[in-house]
């Protein structure tokens, strides 16, 4: 009798346990690879270390450097170009994009092509547009046709680089957002907009007031991504600059990547990464906060 | 009115082919020039249509110089096995997350999801670190077990959403017939879900296909290298002036994220989730 009741009681208590058996795979990699990470992370940005030799702890030493560093401050001011350049053409031009098609029967058509590029990586889409910009490719053709000027390798002129790699990256990134703003405008019920142009609302007016603001949740979803995606760019420019010529053309994320692994400063690369995921959480904050307020 | 309309709608439909003129003329590029020989492509002139067809040395070389075949079979490997290994862990804590009786379901949700707060950047470090030490370091499990773990808060994420919307009846009967949890996991939610798995391996795929931040960091030799680092060693000052090949392979490992994009263009009219990896 003792013996059945102290197994049923195990038994219930096993029972109690399984259930958070299903939850441990995902707990365990998430906190190895996350959660660890991030801490650890934390704690090497308050460090001098090259990896090898001993952490020394150095207090705020690395982020007071950053703010000297004129490789960080330049690459700051890409990174904020890089977001700049996303809201013009990932986002705006893709909006632009999106009004215009659904005012065209042939709808599918310029969906595919415009989505097309998405579903090659930025990686593969630097490849195919630094070739295009190479000195065989666009700039030759501008040459040929009398503009001399312009035949030289763009990629390799500082500054114009980086508006160059947001123009490609928009080229290959627009397609998502387009769709995105495609399935919002095809949502929006048709009442109010037949209302308002009763009223005699058209064109930018009819837009400005009553479509675009019945677009917004879409629209808070598209500039979140665009946003934190444009904070992190590193495919395309690993790929058509690799930061250059003599660290120009670097983004945050590449600075960062830069330090840790081939200035061999893990604890000066922590705490860039630590800056850019904080930037990034705020934006995000700031966007997201005004939509529980929209809902409220 | 209408004849009003109508231009417009044709003004538009001529500002939009122009631009889609424009996005489609990178392609065209690509197909022109990927079959050239190296000598055609260097001496004539990029706009030619090719006079040679040098698909196979194309790719004889590009395959010499970069390993590009096995980076290709180990993004597959790692594409294909992680996003499996991640629904599959994803589905256990989402079940348990929305039908089990678990304390601090909120917390627990929260804790995996906060998986994609953070920029990556945030994670390559102490990967790096960790790898180096417990000697997974340019291995392939340990690209696997690293991209399993970062694809299973998205997992989580429209898994749980979709499992709190299976009807609670349906659990509630079958417990009556006296099935066990883990048979009701496999046999009414992992059935019934089989949209959203799709979803989630369809997204999660492409993300590690597409991967270079990761490949990058950890891996060093061709046995472990995905195809997208691969691809990164030919351009910038180490690259190739074998331009044709290099579209080539660009081409041939654009193939299973173009795939996947006939499979999604279906059900673009839906909506379907996004991620902001």
């Amino acid at each position: 009798m003792e013996i059945a009741k102290s197994k049923l009681s195990m038994k219930s208590k096993l029972g109690k346990i399984i259930p958070y058996l299903y939850l441990a795979p995902s707990v365990i990699l998430v906190g190895i690879f996350c959660i660890y990470s991030d801490v650890f992370s934390l704690i090497v940005s308050f460090a001098e270390w090259d990896g090898l030799n001993e952490m020394k702890f150095i207090g705020f030493q690395n982020y007071m450097n950053m703010f000297q560093d004129p490789n960080f401050l330049l690459s700051s001011l890409n990174t904020l170009i890089w977001v700049v350049g996303t809201l013009l053409i990932p986002v705006a031009i893709a909006l632009l994009f999106a009004i215009a098609i659904t005012h065209v029967k042939t709808q599918s058509f310029f969906k595919t092509v415009f989505y097309l590029p998405n579903a090659l990586s930025q990686t593969i889409a630097g490849i195919i547009l630094t070739t295009i910009l190479s000195t065989y490719g666009l700039p030759h053709l501008l040459g040929v046709m009398g503009f001399d000027s312009l035949a030289n390798d763009w990629l390799t002129v500082p500054y114009l680089n980086t508006l160059i790699m947001v123009v490609s990256s928009g080229w290959q990134g627009i397609g998502l957002n387009l769709i995105l703003f495609i399935v919002g405008l095809n949502q929006i019920p048709k009442e109010p907009i037949e209302a308002a142009r009763i009223e005699g609302a058209q064109g930018i007016k009819l837009y400005r007031k009553v479509v675009l603001p019945l677009l917004k949740p879409i629209m808070l979803i598209v500039l979140l991504m665009s946003l934190v995606n444009s904070f992190k760019s590193f495919d395309t420019i690993w790929v058509m600059t690799n930061g250059g010529p003599y660290r120009t053309s670097e983004t945050l994320a590449v600075t960062m990547y830069k330090e840790a692994f081939v200035n061999n400063q893990l604890g000066y690369g922590s705490a860039i990464a630590m800056f850019l995921s904080v930037t990034v959480l705020i934006i995000s904050w700031l966007l997201l906060r005004d939509t529980f307020k929209g809902e409220e | 009115m209408k004849s009003y309309n109508d231009r417009s709608r044709k003004n538009i439909s001529i500002f939009l082919s122009i631009f889609a003129f424009l996005w489609f003329l990178p392609f065209l590029y690509v197909v022109i020039n990927s079959v050239k020989s190296r000598k055609e492509y260097n001496l004539g002139e990029f706009w030619d249509l090719p006079k040679s067809f040098s698909i196979v040395e194309n790719f004889v070389y590009v395959n010499d110089r970069i390993d590009f075949m096995m980076g290709f079979l180990n993004s597959l490997f790692y594409g294909a096995i992680a996003t499996t290994l991640a629904i599959l862990f994803a589905s256990l804590a989402a079940y348990a997350i929305s039908s089990l009786k678990i304390k601090g379901k909120m917390f627990w949700f929260m804790l995996i999801y906060s998986g994609t707060i953070f920029p990556f950047q945030m994670y390559i470090i102490p990967i790096f670190r960790m790898y180096s030490n417990v000697d997974l370091y340019d291995t392939k499990i340990g690209l696997l077990v690293v991209y399993t773990a970062l694809c299973i808060p998205f997992c989580l994420f429209v898994l749980r959403n979709y499992f709190y919307s299976i009807p609670k009846e349906l659990v509630e009967s079958a417990k009556m017939d006296g099935a066990s949890d883990f048979k009701i996991y496999l046999s009414i939610f992992m059935r019934m879900a089989k949209a959203p798995i799709a979803a989630c391996f369809l997204f999660q795929f492409t993300w590690v296909w597409n991967d270079l931040l990761f490949g990058l960091t950890l891996s060093k030799s061709a046995e472990a290298r995905p195809i997208m680092s691969s691809l990164s060693l030919l351009n910038g000052a180490a690259g190739t002036n074998d331009v044709p090949s290099a579209l080539l392979a660009a081409i041939i490992a654009s193939i299973p994220t173009l795939f996947i994009f006939l499979i999604l263009n279906k059900s673009f009219n839906y909506g379907f989730p996004t991620t902001s990896k």
